[in-house]
Order: structure tokens, then sequence, then C-alpha cells
């Protein structure tokens, strides 16, 4: 220790690293992790996709959640257990609507419709109370009286003869509800009583989600509380489970990575160097790089994806080489506590160089129009860099002269001799899997890359499955086909809606909806609801007309009279505004379907109900001639958006490796030399690709993201052995440290492919067999001068 | 008889006046006609046409409310009811889908979310298909009479229906519906009258 690194040097170098640490903590303590698929849509959308980003992040759909009682004893006591939780939920305040087929919280909004009839009705027109429009109306709601239907109709029939509430209703009824049973919604298929809640935290809002979740659970309880093993089970899903879900998962997921990695990857260490001191010190470039890479994401985003911390346990395959790489190779120098600047002076300019050329292939996704592969970039630059910091300036501090035991190193050293003999026999061999693997890939051509988005969500089958049965017994519209509007101000918004409402009349008449739900049944435009009330007569004009009008009918005129007096009061009705539903019973339903979008002006949503018979391209011509409205197919827009998203990752990921070759070039100065280091990377490349194309993996951006980890961390040791062949010196602790290096890369990716995380083993499973044949390709492909 | 005597066992004051016709109808063997074998009856007819007029008693009408139009019936579970006076309107099923047409505007729903109207199509469609199954589980049902005239009383199980509806009575002869006539909660009536076409 003597001649180690001066005394206040080293105080100052390790006070601060700890600051540096510290403050890195306390950006993270403040963040917010996010898990919505929010960080993979596109930061430049165009306009229909900025639609989707917006439902995904805010719409009703991110709010909406579905509750299943399933078994127990009978249909009786699902209704019993439905009508107790949608009460208690009801009055927890959590959620903006519950229903659950109890048809009772419609009373309310069943007298805004009554009391505001002339303002709502489509078929309030001067026509209609003309003395044979009035004729007509009256004929056709009296063809209801003495039906069953008519039952509804008849207490309304003196003050509203012309079958406004009736017309309003028809609108507001969706076309396709739940099969009710004892009074609740229950399902078509299962003994499964229904429920359906949208929650007034907004769907971003994972923590207010999870608080809505846990409320059902405990509502639930209180509701099948003593009834033991009869009680009906809990099922729970929708987007807000899912988030829940994907958060706690990613989570639980990076804990356990971290956990096993840790352990797997001391025993290792202390294989290697048969020292605790060296163990903690191999993890502290680790740790700071996981602290820097989060934090500085916190800090350029805001806030971090979950996915995005889970990556942070594939960075400690990397980080922990440079730790490696210092405690073997500084070892061994002639005077005590001068092997750190030995190292400094023969190793860290390839550390360097490899940092710089894995930060180059990073620094590509940093110009990713997709949030969640620019934090990815973010991430692994300031995670790398960090740790190759501490490893160059904070490390020596800690021990100038590296590990000291010996371990199983020389054990290592010398199986790393023998591989380094021993691969250039195999040259041939990779040559001709090589050629193969680019055949394959040639013959599979596009549909190599052929995951789709959902491949990256982190949602279990199970419960993919159990969402697809609630939806369908709830019969929800279930959002694949959205016509959006979008105009400056509300008033135009409401407008356009109304203009595009007309148009759907015709497609639901020809058969092609069963229906749709628009806001502006809800909330005409102030223009329409003025030409209604414009339209209707003075008191006296239409006392004469329904007089001349019920001629011939068995009906007194003056029976019509509250009619005639109801018409009076709706004219100096004030127009319904938004503000004043939002009040009401009615929020819900316009919160939904209208809202001020983040960018300015307006939006309004129709959600279709389908029937079989329906054509998206007949929907879109249809609405062709309204140019601020747009059909939004979700299933296709999403889509389309991974096409772009892959397409554009591809590029980022050619950049990258463009300017990893740039580099190496700058630096070796040497043709010959790039190619010695480039071949290997190249060959690991294509041989891992040939390995997923054979074993039929379809392959997405994730995986484009690991073949860039390949170059980053191959690039290393391709480096070490050109300085190998360089200097000549094939010393021992060299290869014991690239050996060590590959196992611990090897193990921790190899636990990532087998996580439960469809992201995070896609990397995994193209890391780990692609990190060990860069090191076998480095020496097999290694120009090895005479000795 | 035998739906005259679990009648009986069932109890209930409302349906006595039911009950002791049926009674009367156990007491003479020769005029025996129960569900079973009107259903069977019904059951043979697979496919049906008929015309219908309709008057409807509706208090605080000076007169009966009228219409007609026609009705099919496609086994085992497709029944149109086309209104041609005074509206022409038109109510479709067929399995689980009622699709109302009136005004020119078309409108769809599914039977089985709202129960009590699918019992008062189950009262129609399971009566024509001869399926007492269905019958039963919307209706207590009382036969009277003997296959050449019969007539069916329905009084609905569903507490929602029979706040609505008191009482419904199809007639007919044979296989063949000839009449439907629906007592309303509240003294409304409407009385419909059936003519097959041959």
């Amino acid at each position: 220790m003597s001649a180690g690194p001066s005394r206040t040097r080293r105080t100052w170098v390790l006070l601060l690293w700890l600051a540096a640490v510290l403050a890195g903590v306390a950006v993270i303590s403040r963040t917010q992790f996010s898990a919505d698929l929010s960080a993979f849509l596109p930061a430049s959308p165009d306009a229909r996709q900025r639609v989707l980003i917006e439902q995904l992040q805010s719409g009703v759909a991110s709010r909406t959640l579905m509750v299943g009682l399933e078994g127990g004893k009978d249909a009786l006591q699902r209704a019993e257990v439905s009508r107790a939780l949608g009460k208690g939920m009801r009055a927890s305040g959590l959620y903006e609507q519950v229903q659950n087929g109890d048809h009772s919280e419609w009373q309310e909004a069943g007298t805004f419709v009554f009391d505001r009839r002339y303002q709502l009705s489509p078929d309030v027109t001067p026509e209609r109370f003309s003395v044979d429009g009035l004729r007509d109306a009256l004929t056709d709601t009296m063809s209801m009286l003495g039906t069953p239907a008519g039952n509804l109709v008849r207490p309304l029939f003196e003050r509203d003869p012309t079958g406004e509430t009736q017309r309003i209703a028809e609108g507001l009824i969706p076309a396709t509800s739940p099969r009710t049973e004892e009074g609740v919604w229950v399902s078509r298929t299962a003994p499964r009583a229904m429920l359906l809640a949208t929650t007034k935290a907004s769907g971003s809002d994972i923590d207010a989600q999870a608080i809505g979740i846990a409320r059902i659970e405990t509502e639930y309880a209180k509701a099948t509380q003593g009834m033991g093993a009869d009680a009906p089970k809990l099922q729970l899903s929708g987007a807000p489970v899912f988030s829940v879900q994907s958060r706690d998962k990613i989570k639980g997921e990076a804990i356990h990575l971290a956990i096993v990695g840790a352990i797997v990857m001391g025993c290792l260490l202390l294989a290697a160097f048969a020292s605790p001191k060296a163990l903690v010190i191999a993890v502290l470039p680790v740790l700071t790089g996981v602290v820097a890479g989060t934090a500085a994401v916190a800090l350029v985003f805001g806030s971090v994806h979950g996915l995005t911390m889970g990556f942070g346990s594939t960075l400690i395959g990397e980080t922990v080489d440079y730790a490696i790489y210092y405690l073997i190779q500084a070892r061994g120098a002639a005077v005590r506590g001068t092997g750190w600047q030995r190292w400094r002076d023969l190793n860290w300019p390839t550390v360097r160089l490899g940092l710089l050329t894995s930060v180059c292939g990073f620094a590509a996704l940093l110009f990713s129009g997709f949030p969640g592969l620019a934090q990815l970039g973010v991430f692994s630059i300031a995670g790398l860099v960090a740790a190759a910091l501490v490893t160059r300036h904070g490390l020596p501090m800690l021990a100038p002269d590296g590990a000291t035991g010996m371990g199983m190193r020389r054990h290592m050293a010398r199986a790393a001799s023998g591989i380094v003999e021993a691969m250039p026999r195999f040259r041939i061999g990779f040559l001709v899997l090589a050629v193969g693997a680019v055949a394959l890939m040639a013959w599979q051509g596009g549909t190599l890359w052929r995951a789709s988005l959902s491949s990256m969500s982190p949602i279990s089958k199970a419960s993919q499955e159990l969402d697809a049965s609630l939806r369908e017994d709830i019969g929800a519209s279930d959002g694949g086909t959205l016509v959006v509007i979008q105009a400056a101000d509300e008033q135009a918004t409401l407008r356009i809606t109304e203009a595009a409402g007309q148009r759907l009349d015709a497609l639901v008449g020809e058969g092609q909806l069963s229906g749709y739900e628009t806001v502006t049944r809800m909330l005409p435009s102030v223009a329409a609801q003025q030409a209604r009330i414009g339209s209707l007569p003075d008191a006296a004009t239409l006392r004469t007309r329904v007089a001349q009008a019920t001629e011939g009918m068995p009906l007194a005129p003056d029976r019509l009279e509250p009619f005639v007096a109801s018409v009076e009061a709706a004219r100096s009705l004030a127009p319904i505004t938004r503000e004043e539903l939002a009040k009401g019973p009615m929020a819900p339903v316009v919160r939904a379907l209208m809202f001020e979008r983040p960018g300015g002006g307006w939006s309004s949503l129709i959600a279709l109900h389908t029937t079989d018979r329906f054509e998206k391209a007949k929907l879109v011509t249809a609405l062709a001639p309204l140019p601020e409205v747009q059909v939004v197919d979700i299933g296709a827009e999403l889509g389309s958006l991974y096409d772009r998203y892959l397409h554009e990752a591809f590029v980022q990921v050619m950049l990258g490796a463009l300017a990893v070759v740039v580099l190496l070039g700058l630096y070796l100065r040497s043709l010959r030399r790039l190619v010695a280091v480039c071949q290997p990377l190249l060959l690991a490349v294509v041989l891992t690709l040939g390995g997923m194309a054979a074993l039929q993996v379809p392959l997405g951006i994730l995986h484009l993201v690991g073949l860039l980890l390949i170059v980053a961390v191959g690039s290393n040791y391709a480096l070490f052995f050109d300085q190998l062949q360089e200097t000549g010196r094939a010393d021992e602790d060299t290869l014991a440290s690239l050996m060590l290096a590959n196992l611990t890369t090897v193990v921790s990716f190899g636990l990532i492919a087998i996580s439960d995380i469809p992201a995070l083993s896609a990397i995994g499973r193209v890391v780990a067999p692609g990190a060990l044949l860069a090191l076998l390709l480095s020496a097999a492909f290694g120009k090895r001068r005479a000795r | 008889m035998i739906s005259g005597l679990k009648t009986f066992t069932d109890g209930g004051l409302r349906r006595a006046r039911w009950m002791l016709v049926s009674l009367l109808c156990a007491a003479a063997p020769a005029w025996a006609f129960d569900l079973g074998e009107l259903m069977g009856l019904l059951a043979k007819q697979k496919q049906g046409e008929a015309t219908f007029t309709e008057q409807r008693y509706v208090r605080g009408f000076d007169g009966p409310l009228a219409a007609s139009g026609t009705l099919s019936f496609t086994a085992p579970d497709q029944l149109v009811r086309r209104t041609l006076t005074p509206r022409p309107e038109t109510m479709a099923v067929d399995g689980n889908n009622l699709v109302l047409s009136r005004s020119g505007r078309t409108r769809s729903m599914t039977l089985d979310s709202v129960p009590e109207l699918q019992g008062l199509v189950e009262a129609m469609r399971a009566t024509l298909a001869g399926n007492s199954q269905v019958l039963e589980r919307y209706f207590k049902s009382t036969v009277i009479g003997g296959a050449d005239a019969w007539t069916l009383d329905l009084a609905p199980v569903d507490s929602r229906l029979s706040s609505q509806i008191a009482v419904l009575r199809l007639s007919g002869k044979a296989g063949e519906v000839l009449g439907v006539e629906m007592e309303f909660r509240g003294g409304d009536r409407s009385v419909m009258t059936i003519v097959p076409k041959r």
C-alpha cells in the first residue's frame, strides 16, 4: 500500500464517488417508475397514432376494469355478491362508474333525458310540429300503447305524446349488452356475474390504479364474508390490471434476477479470486453503473420505464467485466502499489476503446423516435461510462495492485490458453456454419422478423385469455375500430361529430353497424340545440295544431294540455353545456367520449358496435367527406407502429454498428487489424441469428438490441486479442480475465434468457450465446504471430 | 290435467280461477288435454305464415287502437311480426337477436340482456315451436279445452314481467295459434286475431 495513490488523492476520489452515488440515489428515490406501453410508442406520431397514444395513455379503456364473479353456489348467490360488491365500489368514490346490470343508476339519467327532451331529440324539427308531423308522431306513439313496449311510454304519454324520450333512449341503450339474470349482468358462456367499472384516476397513474384494484378485492372480501368455500371467485382484468401486473412483475423479476445474478456472480468471482474483498470491489462498478444509468434516465425522461430497469440487470454482465479486467490485470507489479499504474498504461486504453465502441453502438439508440429505445440508450451509456470511470479512478484507490488471491485463476488461464490454442482449428467449421446461417436467413427472409408488439408485453397468456373472455361477456365495443373527430374548439368538434353520426346512421340502416356511442346524444352542439328549440311553436299555435292533428283519433285534445305546457317551458331552456353535464350522472359518458387534447383543441370519439357484415372500407368511404374525422383501426395502427419501430431500430442498429467500425478504424489505423477485430463480431452476430432462425424463434426489436450488445461486449474480447497479437504477450492473467469476464457475461445473460418477461428473455437469449461465440471466434480468428 | 294439479299444489290465489277450470277438466277425463299434448301438436308445424289484426284497449282513449300486419315463424327460433297499419314496423327475432325497424330506423338488441323481453318473445316463439321446456322457464301454464279448441294461459314467473303483464292467453285449434290476448297490469288489454295463410 505504501506506494499506492497518495492519501489526499484517495480521500478526494472516494468522497467524490460517494457523493455522486448518493446524488444518483437521491434522484432515483424521487423518480416515477412506469410500466405501460407508452414508452414504446413514438414521440413524434402522425395524427392517427397520436389518437391511439392518447387513448392508450388516458382513454376510457385505460381506466376500465372488468370484474368477474365465477363459480360459487348458484346464480342467485353470484347476483347478491355482485350487488353488494357494486354497492361497496360505488360508495368508495374511487370509480366514476360501476355497472353490473342494476339499472337503478339510470333513474337520474332518465330524468335528465326527459327534462331536456326537446333539446336532445334528433326528431325535433319544424315539420314535426306541423299538423301532419304531429299526427304522424302521435300515431307512432299510439302504435306502441297497449303493447308490452307501451308500458314505458304510457306514463309519459300526456307530456311527451310525440315520443321524444323514447327516441333518445333508443340511441342511448347499447345494442350489445351482457346477458342479465337475477337482475345483474352474467356471462353467456360461464357461471359468472360481471361488473364493469371505470376509475376516476387516470390510466397512467399506476399507483392510483393499484389502489382501485385493491379496493375491489377488499369490497369483494366484505361481500363474500362468511361464505367460506362457497364464495364465487373474483376475477379481474382490464388495462389497469395489466399495468399493475406488469409493473409488479417487472419489479419482482428485476429483484429476482439481481439476487440470483449476484449469488451466481459472487460464487464465480469468489472461485476466481478466493477473496471476499475482491468480490466487493468487483461489484462496486456494477452498482455505480446501475445507479448512474437509472438516475440519467430519470433526469432526461422524467420517469423510468420498468423495462429499462429490467435491462439494468443485463448491464451487470458488461460492467462486471471492467472490474475483472482491472483486478486481474493490475496484479503482479514489480513494485508494490504500482499495479494500477501499469494497468492504466497497458490495459486501460483497450478497455477504454471497448467502452467507446459500446457507447457508439448505444448512442444510435439515443436518436430513436421511441422513448423506450432512447431510454435503453441513455441507461446503457451512462451506466457503462460510470462503471468504467469507477474502474479507472476508483478501484486503484481501493486495490492498487488488483486482487491478491489466486483462487481458480490458474486453471482458468490454462483453460483459456487451451481454447486459444484449439480454436483456430475450427475456423473452417465456423465459416461453413456462417455460410449456412446466411443461407437460412436469406431463405426465411422477412419472416424472420415476425415478432409483434404484443410479444413485448409481460402479460401472461392466461391473463390475456381471461381478458378476452370477460370482454366477450360484457359485449363492450372492443375498441377495435374507433372514429375520432378533432377540431379547434368544443362546438366545432360537436358539430362535426353530429355530421359523422348522420353518416353512421346510414351504416346502421345497412346493417353494417348494430349501433354506436357518441357524445352528441347527451351533448348536442349548441347550434343543433338552438335549431331544435327554434322549431317549437308557441302554446297557442301548438294547441290549435294538436286539435287538428287529433281529429278522427280516439283521443281528446285536452288530454295533451301537459304536452303544450312542456313545449312552452322548453322554449326558454338554456342550452345544455358540458359544464352542466360534468356535474351530473352523464359525466362518465361525456368524459369518455370527449376530451380536451393535451396539445390544444378538442377531440371526440365514436365507439362502434359492428356486426359481422361490417366492412371497414365502407366506413372509411362514408366518412371521407369529413376531413376532421379519422377512422382508427387500433390493431392495424399498433401493427404499423411496430413495423415503423422495427424499421427505425434496424437503421439505428446499423448506424451504431457503422460508428463502431469507424471508431475502431480510427484507433487501430490498420485495415488488417480492423478486419481481424470485426470479423469475429460479424460472425458471432451471423451465427446467433442463424441459430435463432434454425430454432424458428420470431425475432423482434429486443433481439435487435441484443445483437448490438453482442457487438458492444464482443468488441472488448476482440480488442484484447488484437492487443495480445500486437504485443505478442499472451499472458496468463489477460487470458484468465477474458475467460472470467466472458463467463460472467454468459451467466448473467443466461439468467435473463430464462426470465418470464419476454422482453428480457429476448435479449438474454441473443446475448448469452452471442457473447460466448464472440470470445471463441475472437480466439479462432485472431491472426497469430509466429512464436 | 297434470298441469292443473301442479298449479293446485303450487298454490297461489291469483290463479284460483284457472285452477277451478282445470279441475273441472280433470273431472271429465274425455276432455283431458294437457300441455304436453298441445306442444306435440304445435311442434309439428315447422313453418307458418299468417295475417293478424289487433285491437288494443288502452285507458284514457275513447276507442280501441287498431293494428294489422303479418306474422311468420320458422322453427326453431325465427319469428317476424310485420305491422302494416297504422305504421309500418318490423320486429324480427332470430335466436338471441332482436331487430326492430320503425320510422326508417333499425335497432338491434340481445334478448338475454332483457329477461322480461325474452319472456314475452318466448310466449309466442316457444309456443309456436312446441317447446314446453322453454315456456315453463318463463310462465306457469294452464291448458283448457281440447285439441280442436284450446286455450293456453301463461302467467309470468319473472317478477319484472309479471309487474307489467298479468296474463297472456293464446288460443287455437290443433297445431295452429289463432289468437293472442294480453292483460296488462293497470287494466290495458290487447286482443290479436290470427288468420293462417294456406
